[in-house]
């Protein structure tokens, strides 16, 4: 269509217009300031993409506004972002528009998920992504430009604009950014990626729609049950999304704690699997033990029962436990993050090239390996 | 002059015309398509009745979505396309 | 309305019943798919938290307009 190809670029304004302030009064603002686009920065951006600038990358529920290569370089340059962050941001537009993750949903939910990108491999070093201490937090450059140009164009092209599109309730502080790296330098846990069936050599972005993290300390255990107890009792809890709605969620362990546990010989596949074993709710309470009408809660899988002690697991099967190491080398924390619900699924996409597993053939593949 | 820039993109999908309209109710196969969300069911149940109660449909065929947030399985879409005359569903909300 | 605007093009007349907090997606959603002419049906929100008498008030509000729909005679909601 022609009117795809029109360029974004077609307007212009006075010498000496406050262009922080028009771009404010435009509506294209997250909130925070925008730095103003210029002809030099679209243009390294662009260039940064492979050029091209109608080529059209994606297009962003609710509004399925066009994603082309010189949309995506515009916000990447509002948001702050370096050319050289630019195959992530691609690849998390790319990962977050797969029909699996229901970027439409998510978009739209009152529920306050956001989507969580977690990146793997050597482009999270090359670029500089945070990793380490207050890898969550603010103070890093790639960390938080990255997440906010997802958030630019969640905003601007996919037209999710709080209160119009966006019916999120609440909302959580997600919304600027959240993007992190994984803490591979470490060496504690293989690589995330790699257990997914990736070379420990590819980059990946991962991507979840996600609730704040939910901090959890424990300064006591030294071994990998105590702490991860403490983790299973911040996911037993029917306060969080996945305890009525399935799906999936993360877990990040800081480096004191899988230090302990790496120290302990356990693998992510021992892991994963005590946290799903040893968490969950019983079904009186996930169904308010019928005080508002008989439940049967459609969005629990069916071989659920449905007894008022019965079990009912955070997540289905330890499979829809995305772990992390991240964060720094000081300090006794994890975290949880709950998901959204079975809605939506995370999406796992290779940085530059491939959408799945290395075609040289994944080493590991429905946790075979035990990594 | 200082170039300004558009990050929005363009809305632009190919126009779509919507399916004839009927006439009479009367001899037609109604799909009834339940996105699953809270109380879509009681409420497409009533509407069913209604609906048999008011006109000599052939059919009534009742559908669930897999996911209420998802687009429907195409699968499903199809069968249900090949199974009636017309359709309603809920809810938006 | 994704789903009612894929049956639609394949020559179902559909009616999609949304809340009224909805409309203003629906109409946003259909002009995105490229189908401005699918007509909304309208019901009072919420839908979720209501008793059975309430609902049955719905499917009240609802009959007529979905009729209209199937028929082309129900006008787009203003």
């Amino acid at each position: 269509m022609s009117a795809q190809l029109a360029p974004a670029s077609a307007t212009s304004v006075p010498e000496g217009t406050d262009l922080v302030e028009w771009y404010y009064d435009k509506g294209y603002s997250d909130g925070l300031p925008v730095v103003p686009p210029t002809p030099a920065k679209v243009a390294a951006m662009l260039e940064a993409l492979g050029g091209e600038p109608h080529e059209l990358e994606a297009r962003v529920p609710p509004r399925w506004g066009g994603l082309t290569r010189e949309v995506l370089a515009i916000n990447m340059v509002m948001a702050g972002c370096k050319p050289e962050y630019a195959p992530v941001v691609r690849a998390a537009m790319l990962a977050l528009c797969e029909t699996a993750f229901n970027l439409n949903g998510v978009q739209a939910t009152t529920h306050m998920a956001s989507p969580l990108l977690v990146v793997n491999g050597p482009i999270a070093r090359r670029i500089g992504m945070n990793a380490g201490c207050n890898a969550f937090g603010s103070g890093n450059r790639a960390n938080a430009t990255i997440g906010r140009a997802i958030r630019l164009i969640l905003l601007n092209v996919g037209g999710g604009w709080p209160g119009d599109l966006d019916k999120s309730t609440l909302g959580h502080p997600g919304k600027y950014t959240y993007a992190v790296a994984e803490n591979e330098e470490l060496g504690l846990l293989s690589p995330y990626h790699v257990e997914k069936g990736f070379q420990a050599e590819d980059s990946t972005v991962f991507v979840m729609a996600a609730e704040p993290p939910h901090s959890v300390t424990n300064h006591v255990a030294n071994d990998p049950q105590g702490i991860l107890d403490s983790v299973c009792s911040a996911m037993s809890t029917f306060a969080h999304n996945n305890a009525v709605s399935s799906g999936h969620c993360a877990v990040v362990l800081g480096p004191e704690h899988a230090t302990t546990i790496s120290k302990h010989g356990w693998k992510r596949h021992d892991i994963k699997n005590y946290l799903w074993m040893n968490s969950g709710n019983t079904f009186g309470q996930v169904s308010f033990h019928h005080r508002y009408g008989k439940v049967y809660n459609r969005s629990l899988p069916v071989w659920y029962k449905r007894e008022p002690d019965s079990r009912i697991p955070v997540v289905p099967s330890a499979e829809n436990i995305h772990l992390f190491v991240i964060g720094g080398e000081a300090g006794r924390f994890s975290a949880f993050i709950p998901g959204w619900g079975h809605m939506t699924s995370p999406v796992l996409r290779e940085i530059e090239g491939k959408a799945g597993p290395a075609a040289s053939g994944p080493r590991c593949v429905d946790g075979t390996c035990y990594l | 002059m200082i170039q300004t820039y558009d990050p929005r993109g363009v809305v632009g999908a190919e126009k779509k015309t919507v399916a004839a309209r009927v006439k009479s109710l009367d001899g037609l196969r109604l799909g009834i398509l339940d996105n699953t969300k809270w109380n879509a069911n009681k409420l497409l149940r009533e509407l069913r009745d209604q609906l048999q109660s008011g006109h000599k449909l052939a059919a009534a065929n009742y559908y669930r979505k897999e996911s209420f947030s998802r687009f429907a399985d195409p699968a499903l879409v199809e069968r249900i396309r090949r199974e009636n005359d017309i359709v309603v569903t809920a809810i938006g909300d | 309305m994704h789903d009612g605007i894929s049956l639609e093009s394949l020559g179902v007349p559909t009616a999609v019943i949304v809340t009224s907090t909805f409309l203003h997606e629906a109409r946003v959603q259909r002009e995105a798919l490229g189908m401005a002419g699918i007509v909304p049906v309208v019901i009072d929100h919420p839908l979720s938290s209501i008793s059975d008498e309430e609902i049955r008030g719905r499917a009240a509000q609802a009959l007529a307009q979905v009729i209209g729909v199937w028929q082309g005679t129900q006008p787009d909601p203003s």
